[in-house]
């Protein structure tokens, strides 16, 4: 149980650093919406993970069970998921079929989550709000996934602002594999595994925040 | 005794809703979301003695897990409502946010006394006064906030609203597992985020004054 409580403690200063950094770099007339919806993406995480330190250590609890962590994951995701899709996709993609293949190419990352799903949830024996949740996690980790891998090949040729938040894109979609990953590992109580797992994502949140404002900068230059 | 808290309700309420009648406009709203606030609370109190069954009567995982997803969804309905129906003016969602969270809490805090009157003491009342009831009231203000947005910005409103009902459900399952071991600190995150909000709500009438001085 210690290491589960090193690796949210490590992925939670990781995220609040982001999530802090990202409130006052962002939250000021005339700042881009989609950066300040990435700050709350952090932000739910780091909350998230704030839960699961105290649940460590009041009820002792936290593999194999459903709890109000799993809402920060969510939540964090969703963020993701629809900045990208309902501020970003239309002003790259017009839906013409010469980017087509660009279109297709994400479904692959989102057919290996599917996949996981099946194999490490649906027949593994979990209980079932154990299913229900990571059944919500699995879709989310698809449709956010899915929007940032196309958007890291889509070819921004007209306006460059898409262009611009590759590095964003990538690390978002690292982030998105290790949620996945983690709940595996947290899911066949492989503590060393989620440590690594802490230690990645703790590292990664801050750096998206980072990514998102070198990639907003370029927007107006 | 049974039917202890419809005895206390009735009490309660009745009293509230004859002189909501007598109320004008913003005051009635207020009291109206209060007494919508005691009600939401007599409703999930008997929704979560249906759940807790199929949790294995485990009381620790219903209060540190499942109560402070139900008590949030059923605040901010009511909330949710009057922003869809009426206005979606942020003062007035805030205002009547805060007064459900309030009503919620009090009532909560009268239903845990008359289950537990031997052994309440005024530390107690001290903590459920100013701690528990605080807590419901912020949680319901920043399911209200993201609410305020519902006819604004709409791409923003879905996750908006999830994200702060999730941050709502976990400030409170976190508030109740402090409250099992450590009770002290527990008591202390509700006044730690309430000072701030007043002093932005003193900072922003202000402004609003001197706005209204200079125009």
């Amino acid at each position: 149980m210690k290491i589960y409580l090193i690796a949210n403690i490590i992925t939670c200063i990781g995220a609040l650093a982001g999530f802090i950094y990202g409130a006052v770099r962002f939250f000021r007339p005339r700042t881009a919406v989609y950066a300040q919806m990435i700050t709350f993406a952090v932000g739910c995480m780091a909350f998230g993970r704030l839960y699961q330190m105290i649940r460590i250590l009041t009820v002792g609890d936290f593999a194999n069970r459903f709890h109000l962590g799993v809402l920060g994951v969510i939540g964090s995701l969703m963020f993701f998921f629809s900045a990208n899709f309902g501020l970003m996709d239309g002003i790259a993609d017009d839906g013409s079929k010469e980017f087509r293949k660009y279109r297709i190419i994400p479904l692959s990352v989102s057919v290996l989550t599917g996949v996981c799903y099946v194999l490490f949830f649906l027949f593994a024996g979990q209980p079932i709000l154990v299913k229900i949740a990571s059944l919500f996690i699995s879709l989310l980790i698809v449709l956010a996934s899915y929007y940032n891998l196309k958007h890291l090949i889509f070819p921004d040729v007209e306006y460059g602002v898409i262009r611009s938040l590759k590095a964003y894109n990538l690390l978002a979609l690292i982030f998105e594999l290790l949620c996945l990953m983690e709940m595996i590992t947290v899911s066949r109580e492989q503590a060393v595994g989620t440590l690594i797992i802490g230690i990645l994502m703790g590292l990664i949140l801050p750096a998206v925040i980072i990514s998102v404002e070198r990639g907003i900068r370029k927007w107006s230059i | 005794m049974v039917n202890l808290e419809y005895i206390l309700f009735t009490c309660v309420t009745a009293p509230l809703v004859l002189m909501y009648l007598m109320l004008p406009g913003r005051a009635k709203l207020v009291m109206g979301y209060m007494i919508i606030g005691i009600i939401a609370c007599l409703f999930v109190s008997e929704l979560n003695a249906l759940l807790l069954p199929l949790f294995a009567d485990d009381l620790v995982y219903m209060t540190s897990v499942i109560t402070p997803i139900t008590e949030e969804i059923i605040k901010a309905l009511p909330i949710l409502f009057y922003a869809k129906v009426y206005s979606d003016k942020r003062d007035t969602v805030l205002l009547i946010a805060f007064a459900l969270g309030i009503g919620f809490g009090m009532f909560e805090n009268a239903v845990i006394l008359i289950q537990n009157i031997s052994s309440v003491t005024i530390t107690w009342a001290v903590i459920r006064g100013f701690a528990t009831a605080l807590m419901h009231g912020i949680c319901t203000l920043s399911v209200g906030f993201g609410i305020s947005f519902i006819n604004k910005r709409k791409k923003l409103f879905y996750t908006g609203v999830f994200a702060l009902l999730t941050f709502a459900a976990i400030y409170h399952g976190i508030f109740n597992m402090l409250q099992m071991d450590y009770k002290y600190i527990g008591a202390c995150i509700p006044i730690a985020t309430y000072i701030p909000i007043v002093l932005l709500q003193i900072k922003s009438f202000r402004q609003k004054q001197v706005m209204g001085k200079k125009s």
